[in-house]
């Protein structure tokens, strides 16, 4: 089931309006710091000329020292035109010749020609403060006066704004221009999403072949993984068109035999004929069903191999009990059955029914066209393989049929299906393991079904439960 | 009623100059609101009264619920009793003019002045306002003034430089009769006086022939007026046009010269105290002052010369001062506290004493 998510579209908004007011905030906020500091310093350049103006001014004469301050200065300051202007002149010895008597200068600077400038507040009005020194050379009283200017920071602050203001305006528009690129730019990268499914949805329902569209490469496991699933399908469609036509093949052939046996019953008169005929009737409707429980066994199996979901397994108790439900109470012959269990648990990942069922069919198998006096299942451990063999000391199958054993519906006995040997090699081919054959020697012919084994031991249900 | 209301007013007032302690004189005057009493609004001025008197009257036909008081100083005198009420936190002026823009500028400096826009504050021109605080409403140039009586019309003298020509040719005919502002009382002429000074070479020369000629000083531009009507003056230096025109008007027999080598151009300033008790009614007149009818008026009635009109008849100049280029308009901004400077101050008082020998008067 498809469960509605949010829009692609609006979570890639989402994440780039996040990043882009971030953005936008932090260069805000580094565009007015450098505004004021720029805004600062244009402005302290005048603050300071006229300073410099003023302590020109400052003259030495007969042991007085006066100040006239010019016009000019305060032209320069007035060149920031809202701002109000506070100042005053000391002598070498801190009186007060002209200006505002309680501005505060800031910090005394003795002895520089180095402007002094800081922030401070006069009359409640924040102002930025020049503090310059001019050297009196004046016999009687030599030393430093001091001129203080100070301005209130208006200009400065409308400055900053007025910069602050167009660097976000750019910011603003460079994230607008840049927003609306990667807008184009999503819709334009999905657009194969779109050419995929106008594809699929074109298609003929029949048609399992692989997409074949252009697409980017970041979409591509997409399509790939859409074409294997495709694939897969039509694997499946196929097996089991296959399954199917055999099936009825096979069911058919029997199904003839059976309806003229029922025949030739009903226009039998003579008694110990019928008899006879009855029985015929019974045993192939016998072979029959178990024909039909093969068949469907396989296509469990087939199934089975799709779905299941493998688990640990301790093959040795799972073998055990396979072989004590396989073999019937009675037998039409003596024969010798021996489980043959390895010191240790043999453990594999895999899925317990489809693996009984395989080795169901090799006893049923063994015991039907083989052994005639001994079977042996043997569980054992080689290595990192997990091994079950399955002997009997019967005629075994030539070397040369070896191949064909393995298909289903290849069989030379007229009872058969053929179908045991192909449901265990599908098991083992499901589960990544092999099957294969020992030729017939002193101790019999062998089918092996070799598996990878489970080394570490994990948490394993109690041998008990995998019956 | 309204005789009661007058008799509180002024024991109130009286209250307040005690507790401030200054003993300025200024001379007051009421203008009952003619449409019954709803508000007072309580200027203070350094201008003529006969100049404010049809503007105020004018302004109460609009808000005819205002009651005005005018009162009137010399500019110094305002200037020490704005500052020191700006010091004190507490007012009693709800609008201040005067027509010294530096005393004004620097009250403004100070963070005395409440901040006012309006359509009519944006249309002046950017030379008469500063900080949106200060604000000029009218254009004056400094002139020169004759007594047609006592100088025949080949003696009126059209530049500086012709001036002192004169004193030096006639010294019998004009010695002692020429009057100007005593700077160290008139805050007014101290500013003509330094805008003389700033950039000019020749006030130097004007001053010293000013000294030689036996310089008259004067108070206010009203006396020496009226000196010239009488006959004691014959030749005034600097003196504000709109004062000259409006004594004309009224039959004194004198000749207005525009000076032809440059012309300072005064803007009489108006501002309103932070501590004003009626701000709103201080906008209003603000407005008014600034408006097209106040400005007519003030044309008309009050100081005769504006920033767009022609001269008055009675001046002799030319008839479009301001696209002349003579003018030396003094701009209101943060200059003017240059002119302020009391270092500067005491400096330029002192040369103006050496050279007029004017010593100063007990103020």
């Amino acid at each position: 089931m498809i469960r509605p998510g949010r829009s692609l579209y609006s979570r890639i908004i989402l994440v780039i309006a996040i990043v882009f007011g971030a953005g936008s905030l932090a260069l805000g906020t580094a565009a007015w710091f450098y505004a004021r500091l720029a805004a600062d310093d244009a402005y302290d350049r005048l603050l300071v000329g006229a300073a410099l103006q003023i302590a020109e001014s400052i003259y030495a004469q007969e042991g007085t020292i006066s100040v006239d301050p010019p016009v000019s200065a305060f032209e320069t300051l007035s060149l920031s035109t809202n701002d109000r202007i506070f100042y005053k002149v000391l002598d070498p010895h801190g009186a007060v010749l002209t200006g505002y008597d309680d501005l505060a200068a800031a910090a005394a600077n003795t002895g520089s020609h180095e402007p002094l400038i800081s922030d401070s507040e006069y009359r409640g009005f924040p102002v930025r403060v020049a503090v310059v020194g001019r050297l009196v050379s004046d016999p009687v009283a030599p030393g430093w006066a001091h001129v203080v200017v100070a301005q209130t920071r208006e200009a400065r602050i409308s400055l900053a704004r007025d910069l602050t203001l167009k660097a976000l305006l750019l910011v603003f528009a460079m994230t607008s221009l840049a927003f609306m690129g990667i807008l184009f730019a999503v819709r334009r990268a999905l657009e194969p999403l779109t050419r995929v499914e106008r594809e699929l949805r074109s298609r003929d329902p029949k048609d399992l072949t692989p997409l074949d569209v252009e697409i980017p490469r970041e979409i591509q496991t997409l399509v790939s993984t859409i074409n294997r699933f495709m694939d897969r399908l039509s694997g499946r469609i196929a097996l089991m068109q296959r399954f199917i036509a055999d099936a009825a093949h096979q069911i058919r052939t029997p199904l003839a035999g059976l309806a003229s046996q029922v025949d030739l019953l009903t226009e039998e008169t003579r008694p110990e004929r019928k008899e006879q005929q009855l029985i015929r009737v019974r045993e192939r409707t016998a072979e029959l069903g178990r024909l039909t429980n093969q068949l469907l066994s396989h296509a469990m199996i087939i199934h089975r191999a799709e779905v299941a979901e493998f688990e640990a397994i301790d093959l040795t108790a799972l073998a055990r009990q396979t072989l004590i439900n396989a073999v019937p109470l009675s037998l039409d012959r003596d024969v010798d059955i021996a489980f043959n269990d390895p010191p240790e648990p043999v453990l594999m990942r895999g899925d317990a029914v489809s693996l009984r069922e395989a080795l169901s069919n090799l006893i049923h198998n063994a015991l039907k066209h083989g052994a005639t006096t001994r079977l042996e299942v043997r569980v054992l451990a080689e290595g990192d393989a997990a091994v079950i063999e399955v002997v009997d000391d019967g005629p075994g199958i030539p070397v040369s049929e070896w191949q064909r054993v393995r298909e289903p519906f290849h069989t030379q006995s007229a009872t058969g299906s053929g179908l045991g040997l192909a449901i265990a090699g599908d098991v083992v081919r499901a589960h990544g393991g092999e099957l294969c054959f020992r030729e017939r020697s002193e101790e019999g012919f062998a089918v092996i079904l070799r598996f990878k084994r489970l080394n570490e031991a994990p948490q394993l249900p109690t041998a008990g439960e995998a019956s | 009623m309204i005789l009661a209301w007058k008799a509180a007013l002024i024991i109130f007032t009286g209250l307040i100059s005690l507790e401030i302690g200054a003993a300025e004189a200024a001379e007051k005057t009421v203008f009952p609101a003619p449409g019954g009493q709803e508000t007072i609004l309580s200027i203070h001025g350094a201008t003529d009264l006969a100049a404010m008197d049809p503007l105020i009257r004018d302004f109460q036909e609009l808000s005819p619920t205002v009651t005005v008081e005018y009162n009137e100083y010399l500019t110094n005198e305002l200037f020490n009793r704005a500052a020191s009420e700006c010091d004190a936190k507490q007012g009693t002026m709800d609008l201040v003019l005067s027509s010294s823009a530096d005393h004004m500028v620097k009250l403004v400096n100070d963070g005395c002045a409440l901040n006012y826009r309006s359509a009519m504050t944006r249309r002046l021109p950017s030379w008469t306002r500063w900080r949106d605080e200060v604000f000029g409403f009218t254009f004056e140039p400094a002139v020169i003034v004759y007594n047609r009586d006592l100088v025949p019309s080949e003696d009126v003298r059209r530049t500086r430089a012709e001036l002192i020509d004169l004193l030096r040719t006639k010294p019998e005919q004009y010695n002692g009769k020429i009057g100007s502002f005593d700077i160290s009382q008139s805050g007014v002429g101290y500013l003509f006086a330094s805008y003389d000074a700033h950039g000019t070479t020749t006030f130097g020369r004007l001053l010293e022939a000013f000294g030689r000629a036996g310089l008259v000083a004067g108070c206010c531009t009203t006396d020496l007026v009226s000196d010239l009507a009488s006959g004691r003056l014959a030749i005034g230096y600097n003196l504000i046009g709109s004062y000259a025109v409006g004594a004309v008007r009224r039959g004194a027999h004198l000749a207005i010269v525009i000076p032809r080598d440059y012309t300072v151009v005064l803007s009489r300033v108006v501002f309103i105290p932070r501590f004003s008790r009626n701000p709103v009614s201080a906008f209003r007149f603000l407005d008014y002052l600034l408006s097209e009818r106040g400005q007519k008026k003030s044309r008309e009635a009050s100081f005769f010369f504006s920033f767009e009109g022609t001269l008055p008849e009675e001046v002799d100049g030319p008839l479009w001062l301001a696209s002349s280029g003579l003018l030396r308009p003094i701009t209101i901004g943060p200059e003017l506290l240059a002119v302020q400077d009391r270092a500067k101050r005491q400096r330029f008082l002192s040369e103006w004493r050496r050279s007029t020998h004017i010593e100063p008067e007990d103020r």
